[in-house]
């Protein structure tokens, strides 16, 4: 029993001294963050954000929440994007106080935008097709509160919620435009995350008429990932075997759209010599390195600058409701600028001018 | 003189009490106590404060009447994966599968919510409910039936059988039970009917009061029984059962069966209570995390109860962690994750804090040790 004690007292102090000396030196200890976040006064020293002195409920201050699907701010693609277009706002003065919650359970979105709601927030971005549902219910709930809801297609205007959507096809279709091309086998690939996604068929979609836009009899092996929606993207195994097996049966443009499973197909693509590979959704050039060797571009949807801007108009009170469509383009080509013929690149400028004025149809979601 | 000895006698009596109850819960204590401490000594390394970090993860769980709703809501799925695992165990058999058996349980649940029409809520809730429970009942006799019949270890078995049902499930809510209302693009259900859907009292589930009940359910069938005793003699020694004239095989049937019934049930109230359709991604974890909160719970059916409530806790307050301390939500899978290592590693809890070992353990043990 002795022994116990002194095990469990020198566990205590032990906690207590590494919380004593810890860099965001907490004053009051217990209290402090039982009670209102305003009734402590201000902290001194408090570190870089002050999360104390603003308070989000008085019309002083803007501040803008973001709610993520359940997946993560730094995923160097999806949440990252919408998440830098938050940073953005506040850089640029108009935001005061930025905060995410990355969402663990899919059950919580609503409780989750519910904490920024109650504390006050004025905008609010929910990221994700499958927040949809939970972003209308919260908005007829604090009609006072703006929402931006990326990827989320509104059938009916609701007054304080914008729905940023991307023409994904758009993207994908020039990504197929590109392939074909570049192949030189007759064979293409798409490595994707799973069907379920309905932006992530769009992609597919899209690359295949692109593909047969330029070449009619073109190969295309286009495989989906088999799991449910908790592994798809996050398969990178599964998108470099999907890629070595695409490799062997003669393809030699690679897309690779699904977040981490797509990163895989990127990185097995630069393995091999002479296959090319396009990346997704942002600039991945930037964001997966190892796939310097083979990523001649990437489908981008540009979801980084469509939410500032409605955080923008958020601001000025001018918030457009209902469905915006934010850019879908070709990120540049990066090293292979000078690989790429310029009649390769003119076609795609034409292709893409053709896509914009309706010229040209993906044949997409009617 | 008399009274003294009396007294004597009842003193004494009390302090075999508080040993036996130190004994059982010793363990699990300590390993929530030891799995929070190395939970603040990592938010201290990465830079936040551990007090500001747990007052936030009270305050999200327990702060307010609807954060104390919701904690019970997250416990109560939790409670019926953790009884489906203990139940298991008593029968010395290892159920990794409660997470498949949910998934059906959840997706059989939805289908009767939202096609059968007409009822009044008074047979339509049982109706789904009880549906749930008999398609995980159903989908745990798979691999009671293997092991019986040709020996495959149920271990291996129900882990195989969770991906198949994740796989059938996404199916059918992509596929045939897809939700065909205009504007609908995600694979889900249709959303159940009302007369189908379980309220919450105040701020209380009705799901959860139905877990307690169930849980005190099981501990009767288990020690108060003929079945029950069946199920813990062969739990303890198949051949020792065998000899007595027991039924083991028709035993271990029954057990995976009444396993699956349980966490089908919970997923049924999950969807019935929380979520209103069966949707992928909906569900994930929760039977998985019944084998932490049984071992936590030291598998005993009651034991189950604080054991879900305290997970079920940490995953209400998990948010306003975050939002509060800015600390990374996955804290509290570590925290989680900890908390089991050092239950089931229970040699080192006990060789840290100098506990006598407890001849219960031999329960768990032999679900791996034994064959046929």
């Amino acid at each position: 029993m002795k022994k116990l004690y002194f095990v469990l007292a020198a566990l205590l102090v032990a906690s207590m001294v590494l919380t004593a000396c810890g860099p965001a030196a907490t004053e009051a200890p217990v209290p402090a963050a039982t009670e209102a976040p305003e009734a402590t006064e201000a902290p001194t020293e408090a570190p870089t954000e002050a999360p104390m002195e603003i308070d989000c409920t008085s019309p002083d201050y803007f501040c803008v929440g973001l709610v993520t699907d359940v997946g993560e701010v730094d995923d160097k693609s999806f949440n990252q994007s919408a998440w830098e277009g938050v940073l953005a706002a506040q850089d640029s003065g108009i935001a005061d106080e930025v905060q995410y919650i990355e969402t663990k359970d899919a059950k919580d979105y609503a409780a989750n935008i519910q904490l920024f709601a109650e504390q006050g927030y004025d905008a609010i971005v929910t990221v994700g097709y499958a927040m949809g549902q939970a972003t209308a219910e919260e908005a007829a709930n604090y009609p006072e509160i703006y929402f931006i809801a990326v990827d989320q297609f509104q059938a009916e205007t609701i007054d304080n919620v914008s729905g940023v959507i991307f023409n994904e096809d758009h993207s994908g279709f020039l990504a197929g435009a590109l392939a074909a091309q570049l192949s030189e086998s007759g064979t293409i690939a798409a490595v994707l995350g799973t069907d379920l996604v309905p932006p992530v068929v769009a992609f597919k979609e899209g690359y295949e008429a692109g593909a047969k836009y330029i070449n009619p009899d073109i190969n295309l092996i286009a495989t989906y990932h088999p799991g449910g929606l908790d592994v798809a993207f996050t398969d990178p195994e599964w998108g470099a075997t999907t890629t070595k097996q695409a490799i062997d049966q003669g393809a030699d443009v690679v897309f690779g759209a699904g977040g981490k499973t797509g990163n895989g197909a990127l990185i097995e693509a630069a393995g091999n010599e002479g296959v090319y590979c396009i990346g997704v959704d942002s600039d991945q050039w930037l964001s997966v390195p190892e796939a310097h060797p083979c990523l001649v571009s990437s489908a981008m949807k540009l979801i980084t600058p469509a939410v500032s801007q409605k955080i923008n108009e958020a601001n000025d009170g001018a918030f457009v409701p209902g469905n915006h469509i934010g850019a879908a383009a070709l990120a540049p080509y990066h090293d292979f600028d000078s690989v790429i013929s310029d009649e390769i690149k003119a076609k795609i400028e034409e292709i893409a001018e053709g896509l914009k004025d309706g010229s040209i149809k993906t044949g997409y979601g009617g | 003189m008399e009274d003294k000895k009396s007294s004597h006698l009842i003193v004494r009596r009390i302090l075999a009490w508080l040993a036996g109850l130190w004994q059982s819960l010793g363990v699990p204590l300590l390993a929530v106590l030891l799995a929070l401490l190395i939970g603040a000594i990592i938010l201290q390394i990465s830079g936040a404060s551990p007090v500001d970090a747990y007052s936030a993860l009270f305050k999200g769980a327990f702060g307010s009447s609807k954060n104390l709703g919701r904690t019970l809501e997250k416990a109560t799925p939790l409670i019926f994966s953790g009884l489906a695992v203990a139940f298991a165990f008593k029968a010395g058999l290892f159920n990794i599968g409660a997470q498949g058996q949910l998934l059906f349980g959840a997706l059989a649940s939805a289908f009767i919510g939202f096609a059968v029409k007409g009822l009044p809520p008074y047979i339509h809730i049982p109706l789904a409910l009880f549906g749930g429970a008999a398609a995980g009942a159903l989908y745990a006799a798979i691999p009671g039936a293997l092991k019986t019949y040709t020996g495959a270890h149920e271990v291996i078995t129900t882990i195989m059988l969770n991906y198949i049902a994740i796989n059938i499930t996404d199916y059918f809510a992509d596929g045939p039970l897809k939700d065909t209302s205009p504007g609908n693009i995600v694979a889900r259900t249709p959303a159940i009917l009302d007369s189908a859907k379980i309220p919450s009292i105040q701020s209380i589930p009705i799901g959860f009061v139905l877990a307690i009940l169930i849980a005190v359910g099981v501990w009767w069938l288990l020690w108060r029984t003929t079945i029950g005793f069946e199920i813990r003699t062969v739990g303890l020694n198949p051949s020792a059962a065998r000899y007595a004239g027991m039924r083991v095989a028709f035993t271990v049937i029954l057990t995976m069966v009444l396993s699956g019934f349980l966490a089908g049930m919970g997923g049924a109230i999950e969807t019935q209570g929380v979520v209103g359709r069966y949707q992928p991604g909906f569900n994930t974890g929760l039977g998985f995390d019944g084998i932490t909160i049984a071992l936590l719970g030291k598998t005993h059916p009651l034991g189950v109860i604080p054991a879900a409530l305290l997970v079920g806790a940490m995953k209400a307050g998990a948010s306003q962690m975050q939002f509060s301390a800015g600390v990374a939500k996955e804290i509290t899978d570590v925290i989680q994750a900890l908390m089991l290592f050092f239950v089931a590693a229970d040699m080192i809890v006990r060789w840290i804090f100098r506990i006598r070992s407890a001849s219960e353990e031999k329960v768990i043990l032999s679900g791996w040790a034994q064959g046929k």
